[in-house]
């Protein structure tokens, strides 16, 4: 028994002593080049066609790795934005997500909840260098989940409202201002709206694809608190915008106004993001739409209480709360979203706006986006690009949002097409929404 | 019998350790098949919006638990086939148990807490120190409190096994929930019946043990008798000596003295000259009678006494008894230069032995203190003790042979156990000078 024990731990050791030495050399091979994995979606965010969505990712690779010698950055090319959630989904299950990804708006919340990403306040208190205030509060926010920083925002693009000059100045009306009112829209709303062509149904339309959410951002409403308990239907705010809505509505004496109606430039307004903007704006893509008018684009109109604001959407960043080269990880993604000549890139290369206040209100900038329209095409200044991002409207981060909005919408929808009385269902939804959350 | 009894117990730990392997192995592969049966259906999104959170990875999970459950097997291996398992290893293997135990049920997210009750089992088996016992007991049942799911999905982010199961079609669902539920009542049902077993089995053991102590009590009392028999023997085998010689010393120069003095009576008026000759043999007879009183007695005398002067004599008892027992025994007396006859030595040196004794025997004493004093023409001796003392005096403690003794050197007795411990006092009347011859 004796002697079969002892050797027994003799063996032991060895083994012990095998396993080390094969750890060490694991280590040190590995050691040698340290691969980080970085997740991105082929296209653009924003639902524009793009070309270029991998030049800036690969420009910051670059300089990362010669910064870093001995680290390479690995990216799936090829997955479509409408894969990407399953791709990513599925990464995670098998516990292969990659260090450093891009998350999508619909996904941050969920992905939060699960502990999926890195918890990021640490490493900001941490590095000396990181200001937060250098980012649109806005966009930085985004990236909050229950008071926690989980991602940074990589670009923004924030709601605009799209003027057909063409069709203003035909019916002799000037370019309202940046800071006018719903009382303006509705008037020149009322004035544009006629039948053209003598068939006694109106054709011409001031309004196109404007909702409700936008009338509430702009008078300084919210659609629920921030962390998801309960909807703020009964608010007066929110309920003046369904009325306003209803009100532009009406204008169209019972015509439903589509996409087509916009296209052949019969439709003074239409909210779009800077995305859109910038892409039809520019060569190739403004030839393929709105190519027979003249426009431009200005903020949107401000509600009786509140401010000429949109929605701001941003594309976030986060790191895998797996990962293993947590400082590397860091480092790289504040390369790509706090380095401000690699954000500058994307005004060049991409359609959105940077989230760097100092990169998107410079004069950089605006010479960039100069260079891409035409001479005669006034450029969103600066300065009222960066109020609009940094003022602008953000979605609350809680997990059912997305499913409460949509059973928002569907119901204010439901409102304003079977002419409802807006105040008692709106109490009604109130009930409906309040109960939902609380399940 | 005890056999079979061992071999029911092992049997049921058996089945329960099989039972938990399965549990575990159900609930890693289900959630590894699962994993993969999303991937394969393009659901993962899907299934990520109906969870709250997910195992990191299912295969590794899968490897870990299998592997944890294999140190299980092991040491439940280790602890039936290594008959003669020093304490120290079996202890080890438990805390092993334990370990593999808690690592277990962390990585399933305390989905499953059964392992828990296995644990349970081995201890209440294995775990003889009552103290040790209750310690492991106490972690378990704390263990078993706080690894609550609902509890503890509250304050961590947790995977319910249920959120895998919901993703299958609805009979399946309702076939995994029951097989999962079954193995679950299962395994209770099995840590139950063993328990009750392994009580019943010790409460039998209890019982047996609890006889045989009072088979030994009925000994140990029966032997106490024989011990006073003997004693009691012991003294009536010296009476008869002591009457046999007297008879035969004493009796036979007495017969002779009387004898040769009627002869003298006879002879005084004839012979003056022939009497005189007579007596002279007569003395010498009644002195050789002396000489052999003397010899008897000396003969009864401690063997202490036939060598050392009294007080050493005593010193000496007093120092032996002091090392055979754990009573401390403190000799005083004042006077250097003890002359005594040899049968107040013998007495004195009795009295003092026999009150040590009762001190020790009945009092329970752990000190005793003698003193040895002259006062007034008169030997006072003492000895207290700080025991029990003695409410009631009965006789036959010793105290009958004590007042005999004294009262042949005309001396006097008293007993006192009201008060604190027990005090002889013995008063004895010096008759220094006074001699035999």
């Amino acid at each position: 028994m004796r002697k079969i024990k002892a050797s027994g731990k003799v063996w032991a050791v060895l083994a012990a002593f095998l396993c080390i030495i094969l750890l060490l050399l694991a280590h040190r091979g590995k050691k040698k080049e340290i691969i980080l994995e970085f997740g991105m979606f082929t296209g653009s965010n924003w639902d524009v066609a793009t070309a270029n969505s991998f030049v800036i990712i690969d420009k910051a690779i670059a300089r990362f790795e010669e910064e870093h010698p001995g680290v390479h950055i690995h990216y799936y090319s090829g997955v479509l934005k409408e894969d990407y959630s399953e791709w990513f989904s599925r990464k995670l299950l098998v516990d292969r997500e990659p260090d450093v990804f891009m998350v999508l708006g619909t996904d941050f919340n969920q992905f939060s909840s699960l502990g999926v990403m890195k918890n990021l306040n640490e490493l900001m208190e941490r590095d000396a260098s990181f200001d937060p205030e250098k980012y649109f509060s806005s966009a930085f926010c985004t990236g909050q989940y229950g008071g926690i920083q989980y991602a940074l925002p990589y670009e923004t693009v924030p709601t605009l409202m799209f003027v057909n000059k063409t069709l203003l100045t035909k019916e002799g009306i000037s370019m309202p201002d940046q800071d006018w009112t719903w009382e303006d829209l509705i008037e020149i709303c009322e004035r544009v709206t006629k039948d053209t062509d003598g068939d006694g149904v109106p054709d011409q339309f001031g309004i196109f694809n404007y909702d409700w959410m936008d009338a509430v951002c702009s008078n300084g409403g919210e659609i629920f608190d921030s962390d998801g308990t309960q909807g703020y239907f009964t608010d007066e705010r929110l309920v003046e915008s369904v009325k306003y809505i209803r009100q532009l509505n009406e204008l169209n004496q019972g015509q439903k106004v589509v996409q087509e109606d916009f296209n052949n430039g019969n439709v003074a307004f239409m909210p779009l993001t800077f995305a859109e903007y910038r892409t039809y704006k520019t060569y190739p893509y403004k030839i393929k739409r709105y190519a027979n008018f003249q426009w431009d684009c200005i903020t949107m109109p401000a509600g009786t209480q509140g401010d000429n604001l949109s929605q701001v959407e941003t594309l976030l960043m986060g790191i895998s709360a797996n990962t293993k080269e947590e400082m590397l990880a860091w480092e790289f993604l504040k390369l790509l979203t706090y380095d401000e000549e690699l954000q500058t890139e994307i005004f060049r290369y991409s359609q959105g706006a940077s989230v760097l206040k100092a990169v998107t209100q410079s004069s950089e900038m605006e010479s960039i986006v100069q260079e891409d329209m035409e001479e005669g095409d006034t450029v969103i200044s600066g300065k009222l690009l960066g109020r609009v991002i940094e003022e602008g409207h953000i979605e609350p981060q809680f997990k059912r949002y997305e499913q409460a909005l949509a059973l928002a919408d569907s119901e204010i929808s439901n409102i304003l097409e079977n002419d409802k009385t807006v105040d008692s269902s709106l109490k009604i939804l109130q009930r409906t929404i309040n109960n939902y959350l609380r399940q | 019998m005890i056999d079979r009894k061992e071999r029911f117990v092992t049997l049921l730990q058996g089945a329960m350790l099989i039972l938990n392997v399965l549990c575990v192995a159900l609930i890693c592969v289900l959630i590894y098949v699962t994993t993969e049966r999303i991937l394969a259906n393009y659901d993962a999104r899907e299934f990520l919006n109906s969870i709250s959170a997910f195992p990191e990875n299912p295969r590794a999970n899968l490897i870990v638990c299998m592997g944890f459950m294999g140190i299980f097997i092991a040491t439940f291996l280790m602890r039936h086939f290594w008959k003669e398992i020093p304490s120290k290893w079996n202890a080890a293997t438990l805390i092993l148990d334990l370990i593999a135990c808690s690592v277990v049920i962390y990585r399933l997210n305390f989905n499953y807490k059964g392992l828990l009750l296995l644990v349970f089992a081995s201890v209440i088996a294995y775990v003889k120190d009552g103290k040790m016992k209750l310690v492991f007991v106490a972690v378990a049942i704390a263990g078993y409190l706080v690894a609550d799911y609902e509890l503890l999905s509250i304050y961590m982010r947790l995977y319910n096994i249920s959120d895998y199961i919901r993703y299958y079609s609805y009979n399946t669902q309702q076939y995994l929930f029951s097989i999962y539920n079954i193995l679950l009542s299962l395994n209770i049902i099995l840590f139950i019946a063993y328990c009750v077993y392994v009580i019943n089995v010790q409460r039998g053991t209890i019982e047996e043990v609890n006889r045989l102590y009072h088979e030994l009590q009925t000994a140990n009392e029966q032997l106490q008798e024989y011990a006073e028999v003997t004693e009691h023997m012991a003294q009536t085998k010296e009476r008869n000596r002591l009457a046999r010689e007297i008879h035969d010393t004493l009796g036979h120069t007495l017969t002779g003295i009387v004898t040769g003095l009627d002869a003298c009576l006879a002879l005084v008026d004839v012979s003056p000259e022939q009497t005189r000759k007579q007596l002279a043999l007569l003395s010498k007879a009644g002195r050789e009678g002396i000489q052999d009183i003397r010899r008897s007695v000396n003969e009864l005398r401690p063997d202490s006494l036939e060598r050392l002067s009294l007080e050493v004599a005593i010193r000496k008892m007093v120092t032996d008894m002091s090392k055979v027992s754990d009573v401390r025994i403190h000799f005083k007396t004042e006077e250097k230069h003890l002359k005594f006859d040899e049968d107040e030595e013998n007495a004195i040196y009795r009295v003092v032995q026999e009150s040590i004794t009762n001190a020790v025997r009945h009092g329970h004493a752990k000190e005793i203190w003698i003193t040895l004093e002259r006062i007034e023409g008169e030997m006072l001796l003492k000895i207290h003790d700080n025991g029990i003392g003695c409410k009631e005096m009965k006789s036959g403690f010793g105290t009958k042979h004590i007042k005999e003794r004294i009262e042949m050197l005309r001396g006097t007795v008293t007993f006192d156990g009201q008060h604190q411990g027990f005090t002889v006092t013995a008063h004895i009347p010096i008759r220094w000078g006074e001699t035999y011859d």
